[in-house]
């Protein structure tokens, strides 16, 4: 049971790490669809780094710089060229989803490393989570950097009459973002589940980033629901626990998808629109054009 | 940039003029297929030796041509799938998802006619019309799930279409292995293989899928070119707002894009698992096919939306997966060629987007004179 | 440029000289000087068009000029940005709102400060805009969302913003325009006390003669991108700045549209509706409106205009209230339907809403017509007929375009809104509901467009006029009306009101009642 709990707290923190990249990327009105593609980039990065130099923080770094890396293109498409951020998000996660399986897949299989080290009996990157959690809340509502960050993201024109430089903001957060993906993408292959295998995220991207749309773009909200997801993500692979015999191990896996789309569909409702929705970013997945 | 009295600029085009679109399209593949060449590169064999394996099993080869063209018609359907509800401005990646649908839904035709126990089974006209209106039905609900809640309440249609495809893809799962209801009673994970009798009829080597296929695209473009109810279609994917001004319903128009979208969706799994030779059973792998019809994005989007243009493509980007798996054996590459294609077009589409939205100008500095008339203000 | 009223100014404390700017297909302005000098109120007058605005950015850094240099206290700057502005000492109020609807008062107050370095210290700067909103008069809950505000104190936020930042040079991009009568004194007194007691310059874009009167001393006056005069507001008449303003003597075009009051067309009883934050702004309106005949409402943005204009067309639900058009019960009819019936709407966003940039002026003229039967035979548009429609209304209504199948985003505002009524009236509509049909056009557009609503008046039309510009109201309107916080003030003929009393009842006042 214990081993339960702390393999649902290092499925959250997958989850989390992904979605508060996301939802600063959001918050400064940028949209990346394509977060599952830069979790899949970073994490086969890592796994790749690690396995051929035998060391762990190269590893990271490696997932960290791709992840980067790859929310800076999607800054370049969306912010310097004013593309469409649904056309550039969807291409990266093409992207990645192709070169990766391609790169990837001589190395299918376990990594072949000493397992990730633990801290009190739970994997580092929870207490990492956990901590960038705090600060990016304490960021966006404490600093003028955050002030900065929700403006351009609620309304870049009077940001930049502001005297803000919206562009570099921006930019900031997608990469950002991005290295936090790419974070993710790491500890999802070297810790939570060191075997690669060929689209090994199978939607968890997609799942971190209706996370960001869950938590009314509020690190705390995040943190709960990362939780909870990672729970019962952990459930659904193993539903002995709940309810052992009954449907098929398949059918327990859809439950994490189809709670998503529930849930979705509850917080696209009138009633929750008109006393929740102000949350979201005014000018999120807008070009600016000044 | 500054040359004399002269400056070179990067402008923002305003309108593409078709030809400069077409060579947008023809540059995006022409780079994924020269980027792809590097990693195709291998000691013994320049990058061109890859190419001219697979290009010769994918076209000149009579095995390799049929399973091309299966693949195209295939890949046909799935792009009409997501050029449809696209026009009206609306992503739909649930490609894989409608397919597994259409599939099970296919097959639940036998099943039920008792095919699975006895391994034949008697099929008249109307078991064989059954399964792809099946299919289609089953890909056209589950795009009416999609569609419904797009347009009452606005969910966004990219994460529904992308949580269906997880929920169907374990589904599958669940029906052919393990013991589950399609399970074929000699292969464990694979279902069984369909009696002659369900079968359709190979009409000059093709199913009946890959004519209406094609008619479907001929159409598709007329009716958005022609008729109302396409017009209504554009109208709402460029310009919500303005389409509701017209009196154009919002909620009939995401709902009918993603039940036509989700329909031929769900065709294309009828199309491949159940009507095209080579195959006739939901395989193991079955979620390699579900992910090839993420080249139906490609092909749309390539074809700016245009259905018969997307024909071509289709056949070119079947030709490529087939043959990129022979020469992959053949040479011994990694596993993983065609997904590596995929993702490189993807990339290369993003950037001609650019060749047509942007144009390098030059620009005489020295003051022109003034007879334009003055812009309004607030126009900015 | 007088030699003697060089002499009287001191040197300037802000100038442009030889500014030209260039937008695809437009010279925005071409070789315009500007001196602005200290511690006065400089006016730029000129119509909507001329430039002024694309002046002012240049000046604030927002864009950059092609040619011409922009000389601060002597010395030349190059803004790269509002930021390096801001930095200098020059704030910028603009016409539409820069502030952030969903942030706090404070935040937006605070946001781009020179101090806002790592911690906000939201609580100082509290104390310390508090005494200066207790200096200037001015009463802003500095707790209150933005949204929540009215457009006088939207604008009041912004211009403590500048002060809070420190400016010395405050440029106001047509600050009276959303203000009622009332709050455009009271900004006016405001203006004149931070001119004479701070010693602030104050560069005032508009294109209304009395502002200019009352506040200015100098004036630079634009046309057509180039400057027409630099005067001294005391040594020049009215007269003479219209003239430098307008150039020739327009004609414009009058229509005198015989009063025939028919039936009954539009009647709408105790109608209530939500706005998109979920408030009830229309809050029991009921009006009447006969064929033949033209009323006009006024108000201040945000009063429950939209949401009436939205209401009528099908386009917003009604809470409660009932609308009837030609004696049917249409209030729960979908848009289709009400056209169908003979509604006639122009939207005040003629390019977010009326028209689909991205699609030809053709298919645009489809947008009320794709449900026509005579234009789609057996559900197929008929292309031909449809054409042969839009080159009709590009001549009728004299629209700047090529050729009927140019992308409607490349016609100008003026262009646009003419084709836009031109679609609509060519449908021979019972009821015209006409929201902002003249904003931001220049003086010919709008005139032509107001002898349009006339003409459609004489073929028996029912007109509903939603404007903001009194002199439109009453220039077109049989009965005239304001809407303040979703409700009538009053809504009499209009012989029985003149433009103060109606500018009274924008402000929620009844005024002196005639």
């Amino acid at each position: 049971m214990n081993e339960l709990l702390a393999r649902s707290l290092e499925a959250s923190t997958v989850f989390l790490l992904a979605a508060l990249g996301e939802l600063v990327n959001q918050r400064s009105g940028i949209l990346n669809v394509g977060l599952e593609g830069l979790m899949l980039f970073g994490g086969t990065a890592a796994f790749l780094v690690a396995q051929s130099t035998g060391s762990y923080p190269a590893g990271l770094a490696a997932g960290i710089a791709v992840g980067g890396l790859l929310g800076w293109i999607h800054g370049l498409f969306s912010i310097r060229l004013r593309g469409d951020q649904v056309v550039s998000g969807m291409g990266l996660w093409i992207l990645s989803f192709g070169l990766t399986t391609y790169l990837g897949s001589p190395h299918t299989g376990p990594l072949g490393l000493p397992r990730f080290p633990a801290l009190v009996g739970l994997s580092p990157f929870v207490y990492c989570g956990t901590l960038l959690v705090a600060a990016v809340w304490f960021v966006l509502s404490r600093t003028s950097l955050g002030l900065a960050i929700r403006s351009v993201g609620e309304s870049p024109a009077a940001a930049a009459a502001s005297g803000v430089n919206v562009a570099g903001i921006r930019y900031l957060c997608v990469v950002f973002g991005g290295t936090l993906a790419g974070l993710a993408g790491a500890a999802y292959t070297l810790s939570y589940n060191p075997v690669w295998n060929y689209n090994f995220l199978m939607g968890w991207g997609f799942v971190s980033l209706a996370l960001v749309f869950f938590s009314m773009w509020n690190p705390w909200v995040l943190l709960g629901g990362s939780v909870l997801f990672g729970a019962m993500w952990q459930l659904s692979l193993s539903p002995e626990y709940v309810l052992p015999g009954v449907l098929s191990r398949y059918v327990w896996r859809t439950v994490p998808f189809g709670v998503t789309i529930a849930i979705l569909t509850v917080i696209s409702t009138p009633w929750f629109r008109t006393r929740w929705g102000l949350a979201k970013p005014q000018a999120l997945g807008v070009p600016y054009t000044d | 940039m500054r040359i004399g009295a002269y400056r070179l600029s990067v402008e923002r085009a305003e309108a593409p003029s078709p030809p400069r679109v077409a060579l947008g399209a023809l540059l995006a593949v022409a780079l994924a297929l020269l980027l792809a060449s590097v990693l195709f590169w291998t000691p013994e064999s320049g990058p061109w030796t890859a190419y001219r394996i697979a290009f010769g099993y994918a076209f000149a080869n009579p095995s390799g041509l049929g399973a091309t063209v299966h693949r195209a018609v295939y890949l046909l359907l799935c792009t009409l799938a997501f050029l449809i509800p696209l026009r009206g401005g609306l992503w739909n990646i649930g490609l894989p998802g409608q397919v597994y649908a259409g599939a099970l839904a296919a097959f639940a035709v036998p099943f039920w006619a008792g095919a699975r126990e006895l391994g034949s089974g008697t099929a008249g006209g109307v078991a064989l019309l059954s399964m792809p209106l099946a299919a289609a039905l089953a890909g056209a609900s589950l795009g009416a799930l999609v569609g419904l809640l797009r347009a009452k309440l606005a969910v966004n249609e990219i994460l529904v279409t992308m949580m269906l495809n997880s929920v169907m893809f374990w589904l599958v799962s669940d029906f052919i292995k393990e013991g589950g209801a399609f399970m074929s009673a000699t292969a464990e994970g694979e279902s069984f293989t369909l009696p002659e009798a369900f079968r359709p009829p190979l009409p000059l080597g093709l199913p009946p899928s890959a004519f209406l296929g094609l008619a479907a695209a001929v159409v598709v473009d007329f009716v958005f070119s022609r008729a109302a109810a396409g017009y209504r279609v554009r109208t709402f994917g460029l310009n919500p707002q303005a389409a509701r001004y017209a009196g154009i319903d919002p909620v009939r128009v995401s709902l009918w894009v993603f039940v036509l979208g989700g329909a031929f969706s769900g065709l294309a799994g009828y199309h491949y698992f159940a009507a095209v030779p080579g195959l006739y059973k939901i395989p193991t792998n079955y979620g390699y096919y579900g992910d090839l019809s993420f080249y139906g994005i490609i092909c749309a989007l390539i074809a700016r939306g245009s259905a018969v243009g997307a024909v071509p493509m289709a056949l070119l980007f079947a030709g490529l997966s087939v043959g990129g798996r022979f020469a992959q054996g053949a040479l011994r590459l990694p596993f993983g060629v065609d997904y590596a294609i995929l993702g490189l077009l993807m990339t290369t589409f993003v950037f001609s987007h650019l060749v047509d939205r942007y144009r390098v100008v030059w620009r005489r500095t020295a003051p022109a004179p003034t007879s334009a008339p003055p812009r309004p203000e607030g126009a900015r | 440029m007088t030699p003697e009223l060089e002499h009287r100014t001191p040197p300037p404390v802000l100038a442009a000289r030889g500014i030209s700017k260039s937008f695809p297909g437009v010279r925005a302005l071409d070789r315009v000087d500007l001196e602005v000098a200290e511690g006065e109120v400089h006016a730029v007058l000129g119509q909507n068009g001329a430039g002024k605005t694309t002046l002012m950015n240049i000046l604030f850094g927002l864009i950059h000029p092609d040619e011409g240099e922009v000389y601060l206290r002597g010395r030349r700057v190059r803004f790269r940005s509002p930021h390096d502005a801001l930095a200098s000492g020059i704030g910028m109020v603009h016409q539409t709102r820069r502030l952030v609807p969903a942030h706090t008062v404070l935040e937006n107050l605070v946001l781009g400060h020179p101090r806002a370095r790592g911690l906000l210290d939201l609580r100082r700067a509290r104390q310390e805009l508090e005494a200066l909103c207790a200096r200037y008069g001015v009463h802003v809950d500095l707790g209150a969302r933005v949204w929540q505000l009215s457009e006088g104190e939207k604008q009041w936020v912004e211009i403590l913003k500048a002060l809070y930042a420190g400016v010395r040079i405050l440029i106001l991009d047509e600050p009276t325009s959303a203000l009622t009568p009332p709050e455009v004194q009271a900004l006016l007194r405001a203006l004149r006390a931070l001119v004479d007691q701070d010693g602030v310059t104050v560069v005032l874009v508009t294109h209304k003669l009395p502002v200019v009167r009352a506040v200015a001393r100098t004036v630079t006056v634009l046309r057509a991108g180039r400057v027409a005069a630099r005067l001294s507001v005391s040594d020049t008449t009215d007269h003479e700045l219209v003239q430098h303003m307008v150039g020739q003597e327009v004609t414009l075009p009058t229509v005198q549209a015989p009063d025939h009051r028919g039936p009954v067309v539009l009647e709408v009883e105790d109608l209530s509706a939500y706005n998109d934050k979920g408030v009830l702004s229309l809050r029991g309106v009921s009006l009447t409106v006969h064929e033949g005949e033209i009323v006009g409402v006024a108000g201040v943005t945000g009063n429950g205009q939209e949401e009436l204009a939205q209401v009528l067309a099908g386009l917003r639900p009604a809470v409660s209230g009932r609308v009837r058009l030609l004696g049917r019960d249409v209030t729960h009819l979908p848009t289709l339907d009400r056209w169908r019936l003979g509604l006639g709407y122009v939207p005040a966003e003629r390019t977010e809403v009326a028209s689909v940039a991205a699609l030809s002026l053709v298919e645009n003229t489809g947008l009320n017509y794709h449900f026509d039967p005579e234009f789609c035979p057996r559900g197929m548009l008929d292309r031909a007929r449809l054409e042969r429609l839009t080159r009709q209304i590009l001549a009728t209504f004299r629209v700047k375009a090529p050729h009927p199948y140019v992308r409607a985003q490349h016609l100008s505002g003026g262009n646009l809104q003419k084709l836009v009524l031109g679609r609509v009236l060519s449908r021979q509509p019972r009821l015209l509901v006409a929201h902002l049909p003249t904003q931001g056009l220049d003086v010919e557009a709008a005139s032509f467009v107001r002898a349009q609503l006339l003409e459609a008046k004489a073929r028996g039309a029912a007109v509903l006029l939603i404007s903001e510009d009194l002199d439109e109201i009453f220039a077109v309107s049989d009965r005239v009306g304001a809407l303040y916080e979703g409700r009538f003030v009053a809504l009499v003929p209009r012989n029985e009101a003149d433009p103060e009393t109606v500018g009274a009842w924008m402000a929620g006042s009844l005024g002196r009642r005639a």
